[in-house]
Protein backbone atom coordinates (compact mmCIF):
# COMPACT_ATOMS: atom_id res chain seq x y z
CA UNK A 1 0.00 0.00 0.00
CA UNK A 2 3.04 2.19 0.98
CA UNK A 3 4.70 1.82 -1.84
CA UNK A 4 2.03 2.09 -4.36
CA UNK A 5 1.57 5.31 -2.56
CA UNK A 6 5.27 6.64 -3.22
CA UNK A 7 4.50 5.46 -6.53
CA UNK A 8 1.61 7.29 -7.23
CA UNK A 9 3.52 10.51 -5.94
CA UNK A 10 1.27 10.94 -3.09
CA UNK A 11 2.85 9.98 0.48
CA UNK A 12 4.55 12.74 1.88
CA UNK A 13 8.09 13.24 1.84
CA UNK A 14 8.44 12.86 5.61
CA UNK A 15 5.84 11.80 7.40
CA UNK A 16 6.97 12.44 11.79
CA UNK A 17 4.72 10.91 14.39
CA UNK A 18 5.85 11.80 18.09
CA UNK A 19 9.70 12.32 17.38
CA UNK A 20 11.13 13.20 19.93
CA UNK A 21 15.89 13.93 19.66
CA UNK A 22 17.80 13.81 23.01
CA UNK A 23 21.39 14.41 23.25
CA UNK A 24 22.07 12.44 26.19
CA UNK A 25 18.71 12.37 28.68
CA UNK A 26 18.15 15.54 27.65
CA UNK A 27 15.23 16.30 24.55
CA UNK A 28 15.80 19.00 22.67
CA UNK A 29 13.04 18.29 20.07
CA UNK A 30 9.54 17.32 20.19
CA UNK A 31 7.46 16.80 17.17
CA UNK A 32 3.85 15.13 17.34
CA UNK A 33 2.61 15.40 13.93
CA UNK A 34 4.37 16.82 10.74
CA UNK A 35 4.16 15.70 7.13
CA UNK A 36 6.43 17.48 4.71
CA UNK A 37 5.72 17.40 1.29
CA UNK A 38 7.68 16.96 -1.68
CA UNK A 39 5.80 19.77 -3.44
CA UNK A 40 8.82 22.20 -3.24
CA UNK A 41 11.17 24.04 -0.48
CA UNK A 42 10.28 24.30 3.19
CA UNK A 43 11.77 26.34 5.81
CA UNK A 44 12.27 25.92 9.23
CA UNK A 45 12.45 29.36 10.79
CA UNK A 46 13.04 29.77 14.72
CA UNK A 47 15.82 31.46 17.36
CA UNK A 48 18.91 29.70 18.52
CA UNK A 49 18.02 26.54 20.00
CA UNK A 50 14.41 26.40 18.85
CA UNK A 51 15.80 22.51 17.23
CA UNK A 52 15.85 23.64 13.54
CA UNK A 53 19.73 21.65 13.39
CA UNK A 54 18.53 19.03 15.31
CA UNK A 55 15.73 18.52 13.45
CA UNK A 56 17.72 18.73 9.66
CA UNK A 57 19.82 16.08 11.71
CA UNK A 58 16.80 13.84 12.26
CA UNK A 59 15.68 14.10 8.71
CA UNK A 60 19.49 13.58 7.05
CA UNK A 61 19.30 10.03 9.24
CA UNK A 62 21.89 11.53 11.54
CA UNK A 63 20.73 11.15 14.41
CA UNK A 64 18.52 8.66 15.79
CA UNK A 65 15.35 9.70 17.39
CA UNK A 66 15.18 8.40 21.32
CA UNK A 67 11.38 8.11 20.35
CA UNK A 68 8.91 8.07 17.17
CA UNK A 69 8.91 7.33 14.33
CA UNK A 70 9.79 9.06 10.58
CA UNK A 71 8.65 7.65 7.51
CA UNK A 72 9.78 8.29 4.22
CA UNK A 73 8.36 8.45 0.93
CA UNK A 74 5.87 6.47 2.79
CA UNK A 75 8.12 3.63 4.02
CA UNK A 76 9.56 3.31 7.71
CA UNK A 77 12.86 4.74 8.23
CA UNK A 78 13.85 2.31 11.22
CA UNK A 79 17.13 0.00 10.52
CA UNK A 80 17.52 1.74 6.90
CA UNK A 81 19.31 4.61 7.82
CA UNK A 82 22.59 4.44 5.67
CA UNK A 83 20.59 3.29 2.64
CA UNK A 84 18.85 5.84 3.27
CA UNK A 85 21.58 8.62 3.91
CA UNK A 86 21.73 8.21 0.08
CA UNK A 87 18.98 9.60 -0.72
CA UNK A 88 19.12 12.47 1.41
CA UNK A 89 22.56 15.05 2.27
CA UNK A 90 22.92 17.55 4.59
CA UNK A 91 24.87 20.53 4.14
CA UNK A 92 25.78 21.64 8.08
CA UNK A 93 26.20 25.30 8.90
CA UNK A 94 29.50 25.78 8.95
CA UNK A 95 30.49 22.49 6.52
CA UNK A 96 33.67 20.82 6.89
CA UNK A 97 36.25 20.13 3.73
CA UNK A 98 38.04 16.71 3.99
CA UNK A 99 41.63 17.33 3.52
CA UNK A 100 41.65 16.39 -0.06
CA UNK A 101 41.43 18.15 -3.38
CA UNK A 102 38.34 20.25 -4.30
CA UNK A 103 37.88 16.90 -6.90
CA UNK A 104 38.15 14.93 -4.30
CA UNK A 105 36.24 16.22 -1.93
CA UNK A 106 33.10 16.68 -4.72
CA UNK A 107 33.70 13.26 -6.12
CA UNK A 108 34.25 11.68 -2.62
CA UNK A 109 30.18 10.57 -2.25
CA UNK A 110 29.69 10.13 -5.60
CA UNK A 111 32.93 7.11 -5.08
CA UNK A 112 31.18 5.89 -2.07
CA UNK A 113 27.87 5.08 -3.92
CA UNK A 114 29.65 3.23 -6.69
CA UNK A 115 28.75 6.07 -9.13
CA UNK A 116 32.06 6.53 -10.55
CA UNK A 117 30.56 6.70 -14.38
CA UNK A 118 31.10 10.09 -15.90
CA UNK A 119 32.86 11.05 -12.78
CA UNK A 120 34.81 13.57 -13.84
CA UNK A 121 31.78 15.26 -15.96
CA UNK A 122 29.62 15.12 -12.66
CA UNK A 123 31.94 16.89 -10.56
CA UNK A 124 32.20 19.87 -13.23
CA UNK A 125 29.00 19.85 -13.18
CA UNK A 126 28.70 20.31 -9.91
CA UNK A 127 31.14 22.93 -9.33
CA UNK A 128 29.31 25.09 -12.26
CA UNK A 129 27.13 24.88 -10.64
CA UNK A 130 28.07 26.81 -7.73
CA UNK A 131 30.11 29.14 -9.88
CA UNK A 132 33.32 27.75 -10.39
CA UNK A 133 35.15 26.65 -13.23
CA UNK A 134 35.87 22.53 -13.99
CA UNK A 135 39.73 23.80 -13.41
CA UNK A 136 39.28 24.85 -9.87
CA UNK A 137 38.97 21.12 -9.00
CA UNK A 138 42.89 21.17 -8.33
CA UNK A 139 42.67 23.60 -5.79
CA UNK A 140 43.72 22.20 -2.22
CA UNK A 141 41.38 22.02 0.46
CA UNK A 142 43.61 24.55 2.01
CA UNK A 143 43.89 27.12 -0.29
CA UNK A 144 40.32 28.01 -0.46
CA UNK A 145 38.42 31.55 1.16
CA UNK A 146 35.36 30.37 3.57
CA UNK A 147 32.92 31.30 0.20
CA UNK A 148 34.90 28.95 -1.88
CA UNK A 149 34.70 26.43 1.17
CA UNK A 150 30.74 26.88 1.39
CA UNK A 151 30.55 26.72 -2.30
CA UNK A 152 32.77 23.74 -2.79
CA UNK A 153 30.58 21.60 0.03
CA UNK A 154 27.35 22.42 -1.56
CA UNK A 155 28.85 21.11 -4.60
CA UNK A 156 29.98 17.61 -3.31
CA UNK A 157 26.03 17.33 -2.30
CA UNK A 158 24.37 18.74 -5.38
CA UNK A 159 27.09 16.14 -7.45
CA UNK A 160 24.68 13.59 -5.38
CA UNK A 161 21.65 13.99 -7.58
CA UNK A 162 19.46 13.20 -4.26
CA UNK A 163 15.56 13.82 -3.49
CA UNK A 164 16.32 15.91 -0.67
CA UNK A 165 18.78 18.36 0.20
CA UNK A 166 18.95 19.89 3.76
CA UNK A 167 20.36 23.09 4.12
CA UNK A 168 21.06 24.12 7.17
CA UNK A 169 21.83 27.87 7.73
CA UNK A 170 23.22 28.19 4.19
CA UNK A 171 23.46 32.25 4.33
CA UNK A 172 25.01 32.31 7.86
CA UNK A 173 28.39 34.40 7.22
CA UNK A 174 28.05 34.77 3.75
CA UNK A 175 27.90 37.64 1.02
CA UNK A 176 24.62 38.74 -1.15
CA UNK A 177 26.88 37.12 -4.11
CA UNK A 178 26.53 33.52 -2.22
CA UNK A 179 23.40 33.74 -1.09
CA UNK A 180 21.88 34.52 -4.34
CA UNK A 181 23.86 31.68 -5.57
CA UNK A 182 22.44 29.40 -2.57
CA UNK A 183 18.76 30.36 -3.76
CA UNK A 184 19.32 29.83 -7.53
CA UNK A 185 20.99 26.51 -7.02
CA UNK A 186 17.98 25.29 -5.38
CA UNK A 187 15.87 26.37 -8.27
CA UNK A 188 18.17 24.39 -10.68
CA UNK A 189 18.44 21.38 -8.51
CA UNK A 190 14.82 20.99 -8.25
CA UNK A 191 14.73 21.72 -12.51
CA UNK A 192 16.94 19.11 -13.00
CA UNK A 193 16.67 16.14 -10.77
CA UNK A 194 13.33 17.09 -8.63
CA UNK A 195 15.29 17.40 -5.27
CA UNK A 196 13.72 18.95 -2.48
CA UNK A 197 15.69 21.84 -0.23
CA UNK A 198 14.04 21.64 3.11
CA UNK A 199 15.58 24.79 4.96
CA UNK A 200 16.68 25.60 8.37
CA UNK A 201 17.66 29.44 8.38
CA UNK A 202 17.26 32.95 10.12
CA UNK A 203 17.58 34.70 6.95
CA UNK A 204 13.63 35.58 6.37
CA UNK A 205 14.45 38.08 3.46
CA UNK A 206 15.98 35.28 1.24
CA UNK A 207 13.77 32.91 2.40
CA UNK A 208 11.06 34.69 1.14
CA UNK A 209 12.47 34.00 -2.61
CA UNK A 210 12.82 30.47 -2.21
CA UNK A 211 10.70 28.95 -0.23
CA UNK A 212 6.68 29.28 0.20
CA UNK A 213 5.99 26.83 2.83
CA UNK A 214 7.23 27.66 6.58
CA UNK A 215 7.51 25.78 9.81
CA UNK A 216 8.18 28.14 12.79
CA UNK A 217 9.94 26.45 15.78
CA UNK A 218 10.13 27.37 19.43
CA UNK A 219 12.13 25.07 21.97
CA UNK A 220 11.84 22.14 20.41
CA UNK A 221 8.51 22.29 18.94
CA UNK A 222 6.43 23.34 16.17
CA UNK A 223 4.53 26.70 16.40
CA UNK A 224 3.02 27.00 13.19
CA UNK A 225 2.84 26.55 9.82
CA UNK A 226 2.33 28.36 6.74
CA UNK A 227 1.77 27.97 3.16
CA UNK B 1 87.02 25.31 26.53
CA UNK B 2 88.74 24.57 24.16
CA UNK B 3 88.46 20.77 24.00
CA UNK B 4 84.81 21.56 22.99
CA UNK B 5 85.79 23.10 19.86
CA UNK B 6 88.67 20.83 19.22
CA UNK B 7 86.36 17.80 19.32
CA UNK B 8 83.87 19.59 17.39
CA UNK B 9 86.32 20.23 14.40
CA UNK B 10 87.76 16.79 14.40
CA UNK B 11 84.42 15.54 14.67
CA UNK B 12 83.10 17.08 11.52
CA UNK B 13 86.70 15.55 10.09
CA UNK B 14 85.66 11.96 11.03
CA UNK B 15 82.38 12.85 9.38
CA UNK B 16 83.84 14.09 6.15
CA UNK B 17 87.06 11.69 6.06
CA UNK B 18 84.33 8.49 6.14
CA UNK B 19 85.63 7.39 9.51
CA UNK B 20 84.12 3.60 9.05
CA UNK B 21 83.72 3.22 13.17
CA UNK B 22 81.27 6.06 13.10
CA UNK B 23 79.65 5.30 9.93
CA UNK B 24 79.14 1.78 10.81
CA UNK B 25 77.17 2.33 13.99
CA UNK B 26 75.05 5.29 11.72
CA UNK B 27 74.19 2.36 9.49
CA UNK B 28 73.93 0.04 12.49
CA UNK B 29 71.36 2.83 13.82
CA UNK B 30 69.25 3.25 10.52
CA UNK B 31 68.58 -0.35 9.94
CA UNK B 32 67.78 -0.94 13.47
CA UNK B 33 65.45 1.81 13.62
CA UNK B 34 63.78 0.83 10.18
CA UNK B 35 63.00 -2.58 11.78
CA UNK B 36 61.70 -0.95 14.91
CA UNK B 37 59.66 1.71 13.12
CA UNK B 38 58.16 -0.86 10.71
CA UNK B 39 56.73 -3.27 13.31
CA UNK B 40 55.75 -0.18 15.31
CA UNK B 41 53.72 1.38 12.51
CA UNK B 42 52.37 -2.20 11.63
CA UNK B 43 50.64 -2.64 14.70
CA UNK B 44 50.56 0.69 15.87
CA UNK B 45 48.19 2.07 13.82
CA UNK B 46 45.80 -0.31 13.50
CA UNK B 47 45.63 -0.34 17.28
CA UNK B 48 45.55 2.88 18.26
CA UNK B 49 42.81 3.57 15.45
CA UNK B 50 41.14 0.51 17.13
CA UNK B 51 41.16 1.78 20.58
CA UNK B 52 40.21 5.71 19.52
CA UNK B 53 37.49 4.66 16.53
CA UNK B 54 35.42 1.47 18.36
CA UNK B 55 33.75 1.72 21.66
CA UNK B 56 34.45 -1.75 23.60
CA UNK B 57 34.17 -3.46 26.99
CA UNK B 58 37.58 -2.29 28.69
CA UNK B 59 38.43 0.08 26.63
CA UNK B 60 39.16 2.49 28.83
CA UNK B 61 41.40 0.28 31.09
CA UNK B 62 43.09 -0.61 27.95
CA UNK B 63 43.60 3.59 27.27
CA UNK B 64 45.01 3.84 31.07
CA UNK B 65 47.52 1.04 30.63
CA UNK B 66 48.91 2.08 27.24
CA UNK B 67 49.09 6.01 28.86
CA UNK B 68 50.93 4.71 31.67
CA UNK B 69 53.49 2.29 29.04
CA UNK B 70 54.49 6.31 27.22
CA UNK B 71 56.88 6.53 30.36
CA UNK B 72 58.04 3.13 30.63
CA UNK B 73 61.98 3.67 30.98
CA UNK B 74 64.06 2.30 28.70
CA UNK B 75 66.48 0.25 31.18
CA UNK B 76 63.39 -1.84 32.47
CA UNK B 77 62.08 -2.55 28.90
CA UNK B 78 66.03 -3.83 27.87
CA UNK B 79 65.56 -5.92 31.32
CA UNK B 80 62.28 -7.66 30.45
CA UNK B 81 63.16 -8.16 27.13
CA UNK B 82 66.76 -9.87 28.09
CA UNK B 83 65.18 -12.18 30.54
CA UNK B 84 62.84 -13.07 27.56
CA UNK B 85 65.44 -13.65 24.93
CA UNK B 86 68.56 -14.34 27.10
CA UNK B 87 69.69 -18.18 26.86
CA UNK B 88 67.51 -19.30 29.73
CA UNK B 89 64.52 -17.28 28.69
CA UNK B 90 61.62 -18.54 26.82
CA UNK B 91 62.99 -17.11 23.34
CA UNK B 92 66.18 -18.19 24.35
CA UNK B 93 66.58 -20.45 21.31
CA UNK B 94 65.90 -17.56 18.28
CA UNK B 95 69.24 -16.40 19.07
CA UNK B 96 68.27 -12.62 19.39
CA UNK B 97 70.41 -11.86 22.05
CA UNK B 98 73.13 -9.22 20.88
CA UNK B 99 71.37 -8.61 17.85
CA UNK B 100 69.44 -6.26 16.04
CA UNK B 101 66.31 -8.25 15.70
CA UNK B 102 66.44 -8.59 19.51
CA UNK B 103 67.34 -4.80 19.45
CA UNK B 104 64.66 -4.48 17.25
CA UNK B 105 61.72 -6.01 19.94
CA UNK B 106 62.97 -3.97 22.94
CA UNK B 107 62.58 -0.40 20.73
CA UNK B 108 59.15 -1.65 19.21
CA UNK B 109 57.90 -1.81 23.03
CA UNK B 110 59.43 1.18 24.05
CA UNK B 111 57.55 2.83 20.79
CA UNK B 112 54.22 1.15 20.62
CA UNK B 113 52.72 2.97 23.04
CA UNK B 114 53.41 6.06 22.13
CA UNK B 115 51.90 5.81 18.60
CA UNK B 116 48.88 3.53 19.94
CA UNK B 117 48.44 6.60 22.40
CA UNK B 118 48.64 9.17 19.73
CA UNK B 119 46.69 7.81 16.91
CA UNK B 120 44.05 6.63 19.32
CA UNK B 121 43.92 10.57 20.64
CA UNK B 122 44.36 11.61 17.08
CA UNK B 123 41.16 9.74 15.82
CA UNK B 124 39.50 10.82 19.33
CA UNK B 125 39.83 14.27 18.38
CA UNK B 126 38.99 14.49 14.92
CA UNK B 127 36.12 17.45 14.57
CA UNK B 128 32.53 16.62 15.05
CA UNK B 129 31.29 17.19 11.77
CA UNK B 130 33.58 15.03 10.11
CA UNK B 131 31.65 11.89 11.17
CA UNK B 132 28.19 13.91 10.12
CA UNK B 133 29.86 14.74 6.37
CA UNK B 134 31.25 11.20 5.92
CA UNK B 135 27.68 10.16 6.28
CA UNK B 136 25.61 12.31 4.62
CA UNK B 137 28.01 12.14 1.68
CA UNK B 138 27.34 8.10 2.45
CA UNK B 139 30.10 6.61 4.02
CA UNK B 140 29.32 3.89 5.64
CA UNK B 141 31.20 0.42 7.44
CA UNK B 142 34.80 0.43 6.16
CA UNK B 143 34.89 3.31 4.12
CA UNK B 144 33.73 5.23 6.89
CA UNK B 145 36.35 3.96 9.25
CA UNK B 146 39.22 4.08 6.89
CA UNK B 147 38.05 7.83 5.84
CA UNK B 148 38.33 9.04 9.24
CA UNK B 149 42.37 7.22 9.80
CA UNK B 150 42.87 9.60 6.48
CA UNK B 151 41.35 12.45 7.60
CA UNK B 152 43.48 12.29 11.26
CA UNK B 153 46.74 11.45 8.50
CA UNK B 154 48.85 14.53 9.87
CA UNK B 155 48.60 13.94 13.65
CA UNK B 156 49.19 9.71 12.86
CA UNK B 157 52.93 11.01 10.91
CA UNK B 158 53.44 13.52 14.09
CA UNK B 159 53.30 10.41 16.44
CA UNK B 160 55.71 8.25 13.71
CA UNK B 161 58.10 11.55 13.92
CA UNK B 162 57.81 11.23 17.98
CA UNK B 163 58.32 7.50 18.21
CA UNK B 164 61.31 7.75 15.64
CA UNK B 165 62.97 10.24 18.21
CA UNK B 166 62.09 7.53 21.20
CA UNK B 167 63.88 5.16 19.25
CA UNK B 168 66.85 6.80 18.38
CA UNK B 169 67.71 8.45 21.35
CA UNK B 170 67.09 5.80 23.89
CA UNK B 171 70.43 4.08 25.12
CA UNK B 172 68.81 1.80 27.87
CA UNK B 173 67.67 -0.92 25.33
CA UNK B 174 70.13 -0.96 22.64
CA UNK B 175 73.11 -1.14 25.42
CA UNK B 176 71.37 -4.28 27.41
CA UNK B 177 70.03 -6.25 24.42
CA UNK B 178 73.04 -5.23 22.38
CA UNK B 179 75.68 -5.13 23.82
CA UNK B 180 77.46 -2.30 22.50
CA UNK B 181 79.49 -4.43 20.42
CA UNK B 182 81.63 -2.72 17.53
CA UNK B 183 81.05 -3.25 14.16
CA UNK B 184 77.36 -4.93 14.50
CA UNK B 185 75.08 -3.80 17.17
CA UNK B 186 77.02 -0.48 18.12
CA UNK B 187 74.49 2.01 17.41
CA UNK B 188 74.64 5.93 17.76
CA UNK B 189 73.84 6.55 20.96
CA UNK B 190 75.61 3.70 22.88
CA UNK B 191 79.14 4.89 21.37
CA UNK B 192 78.37 8.30 21.95
CA UNK B 193 77.99 6.65 25.52
CA UNK B 194 80.88 4.62 25.38
CA UNK B 195 83.22 7.43 23.56
CA UNK B 196 82.53 9.61 25.96
CA UNK B 197 83.20 7.29 28.83
CA UNK B 198 86.58 6.97 27.17
CA UNK B 199 86.93 10.89 27.13
CA UNK B 200 87.11 10.42 23.28
CA UNK B 201 84.92 13.54 23.01
CA UNK B 202 85.55 14.15 19.17
CA UNK B 203 83.73 10.86 18.38
CA UNK B 204 80.90 11.46 20.47
CA UNK B 205 80.80 14.98 18.87
CA UNK B 206 80.75 13.12 15.44
CA UNK B 207 78.24 11.13 16.45
CA UNK B 208 75.61 13.89 18.40
CA UNK B 209 76.19 15.62 14.76
CA UNK B 210 74.74 12.82 12.57
CA UNK B 211 72.68 11.87 14.69
CA UNK B 212 70.96 15.19 15.02
CA UNK B 213 71.50 15.57 11.50
CA UNK B 214 69.39 12.42 10.84
CA UNK B 215 66.39 13.93 12.79
CA UNK B 216 66.50 17.22 10.70
CA UNK B 217 66.65 14.99 7.42
CA UNK B 218 63.84 12.86 8.80
CA UNK B 219 61.37 15.75 9.92
CA UNK B 220 62.46 18.07 6.79
CA UNK B 221 61.38 14.94 4.80
CA UNK B 222 58.01 14.67 6.67
CA UNK B 223 57.34 18.32 6.66
CA UNK B 224 57.92 17.74 2.64
CA UNK B 225 55.50 14.61 2.53
CA UNK B 226 52.90 16.50 4.91
CA UNK B 227 52.79 19.79 2.07
CA UNK B 228 52.48 17.09 -0.45
CA UNK B 229 49.28 14.89 1.27
CA UNK B 230 47.69 17.89 2.61
CA UNK B 231 46.21 18.61 -1.18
Amino acid sequence: MMRQAQKNGTAPLYEIRDLVCAYGDEPVLHIDRLDISSDGPTAFVGHNGSGKSTLLKALAFLLKPAAGTIRFLGEPTEEREGELRREVTLLLQEPYLLRRSVFENVAYGLRARGATDRLVERVAEALQMVGLPPDFGKREWFRLSGGESRRVALASRLALRTKVLLLDEPTANVDEENALLMARVIGEAREKWGTVSLIASHDIQWLDGVCGRRILMRRGKIESISA
Amino acid sequence: MSYLSEGFIQGLGLIFTMNEEVWTAVITTLKLSFLSMAVTLALGIPGGFILGYFSFPGRRILRIMVDTLLSIPTVVVGLFVYAFISNRGPLGGYSLLFSIPGMAIGQTILALPIVVALTASAVESVDDRLRLTLLTLGARGKRLALSTLWESRHQILLAAVTAYGRVTAEVGVSMMIGGNIKWHTRTITTAITLETGKGEFSTGIALGVLLLGLSFVLNWSLAALRRRTAS
